[in-house]
């Protein structure tokens, strides 16, 4: 009788042992994991890249559809030399755009980076500024009214003075953005991380403003050799 | 009659445990069967697209050859209209959508081989062995000051719209990742290039000095492939 007792009490007790570490490691590994964290942040970073490539899908079917529709204006239009004239002239005046050879007009914003007893602006600040400004989607971009085109340079002389597309610019320096003005603002003042909090938390002075009908020039050609046009590049196909 | 109360213990004990576990277990699977599913869907949704893009893209590429075809077949008898078809093809030559060639430079710039964590001595710091967005960023600046006529960094050609990026430490350009090694192209005069690059005081030294490795070939043919993306006119217009 007594033996039986003692068996029973030690395998209860072993069973509870058991299901009691069993729960245990369960509860641990529930913990550790925490396995709607990492998914969730993975989710988001699926949901940004669908986000993006659904952007990229209806730029390129926007202007697939505008290449199209000029394909069939030449094919039904172009029959006397004036019509032609008319759709290369079109044409010419889009490209020319989108190159930096017209002024251009439009939404935006306008920031001014100005020198201070303690901080000097510098070549660097503004070719960071440019490619934030870039990345938010500008189409037109000027410092000190000279056009940023693809092959523009921005380099130091002196601590006060820096080339933009080889002209001298000093402080205060006023580049100007056309784009989607929400976005470019929103972008550039992003709590901490953005450029203008970055930038003034170093203690450069920075302000600015959006403006709805911003102006920028075209890239003034006098005077300047290559840029906008090519001595060693061919087209191949 | 001291048995059976400890067998109905027993059973009450042993039933409350297997239900607590089966409740857990079934908890685990329901959680991660719905996130894991959501996600696998986020996935497919991602593929797709991706290839609708692709697919776009590919006919994008084909309706541009044509409209440059017709372009030219129809202006090709009055010298006027030829003349402004020969300015188009300039423009978009200088927009980066068409592929070029010509004399000047391929540099190869890798993060130091030895930028591990056990190699790193206390003070130093990893970040500064391996190449930075803004360290392309300068390259790219350089090259332009010595006269590129056209760049372009792992096979992203460097448009008037093109960002230069890094997200975490992944670095973008054109909204496509790069990694090291970066392989970086230019059109240009090969001699200038290269000296505005390589001398003393110069990017590279500086680059060299952190044991990140560059090469420069100066080149007779260099090709640079063209811009497959967008360039976007939607909130700027032309004025006189």
């Amino acid at each position: 009788m007594k033996r039986d007792k003692i068996t029973i009490t030690i395998v209860i007790g072993l069973v509870c042992t058991i299901l009691v570490a069993v729960m245990l490691a369960q509860f641990r590994t529930i913990e550790e994991t925490d396995i709607i964290g990492i998914e969730t942040s993975r989710e988001e970073e699926l949901r940004t890249m669908i986000a993006s490539w659904k952007t990229r899908y209806e730029e390129t079917e926007e202007q697939l559809q505008e290449t199209d529709q000029k394909i069939n204006e030449y094919k039904d239009k172009a029959i006397s030399n004036d019509e032609t004239k008319a759709l290369l002239e079109e044409e010419l005046n889009k490209t020319n755009m989108l190159v930096g050879k017209t002024n251009v007009t439009g939404e935006g914003v306008i920031i001014t980076l100005t020198n201070n007893e303690y901080s000097e602006i510098e070549y660097t600040d503004l070719i960071a500024l440019v490619n934030e400004l870039k990345l938010a989607g500008a189409e037109a971009i000027s410092i000190n009214d000279n056009r940023i085109i693809n092959m523009t340079d921005i380099v130091n002389v002196n601590s006060s003075t820096i080339l933009v597309n080889e002209e001298r610019i000093i402080s205060p320096y006023v580049v100007k953005a056309i784009g989607n003005q929400k976005y470019l603002s929103s972008a550039l003042s992003l709590k901490n991380s953005g450029y203008i909090d970055k930038y003034t938390s170093w203690g450069k002075t920075i302000s600015m403003e959006e403006g709805k009908n911003i102006k920028i020039y075209a890239y003034n050609q006098e005077g300047k050799k290559g840029s906008m046009e090519f001595k060693y590049a061919k087209e191949v196909e | 009659m001291n048995k059976n109360k400890i067998a109905i213990v027993l059973g009450i004990v042993c039933t409350i445990l297997t239900i607590a576990i089966v409740i857990q277990i079934n908890t685990i699977k329901r959680t991660s069967s719905t996130v894991s599913g959501s996600s696998s869907e986020l996935k497919d949704e991602v593929l797709k697209w991706k290839e609708k893009y692709d697919n776009a893209a590919i006919n994008l590429e084909n309706a541009k050859e044509e409209l440059s075809n017709i372009r030219e077949s129809s202006s090709k008898n009055d010298e006027t209209a030829s003349a402004k078809e020969r300015e188009i093809t300039l423009n978009n030559n200088l927009l980066g959508f068409t592929n070029l060639e010509g004399k000047g430079i391929e540099l190869t710039v890798k993060d130091d081989p030895n930028a591990k964590s056990e190699n790193i001595a206390p003070y130093d710091d990893i970040s500064l062995h391996i190449v930075h967005d803004g360290d392309l960023r300068s390259i790219v600046n350089e090259l332009k000051n010595a006269g590129a006529e056209a760049i372009s960094i792992n096979e992203q050609r460097i448009v008037t719209t093109t960002a230069i990026t890094c997200i975490g430490n992944v670095i973008k350009i054109n909204d496509e990742k790069v990694s090291s090694p970066f392989i970086i192209k230019a059109i240009g005069f090969p001699e200038s290039l290269e000296s505005a690059l390589n001398r003393g005081g110069g990017y590279l030294e500086r680059l060299n000095e952190a044991g990140i490795e560059t090469t420069i070939k100066k080149l007779n043919k260099v090709q640079i492939t063209k811009y497959n993306g967008v360039i976007n006119s939607k909130y700027m217009k032309n004025i006189q």
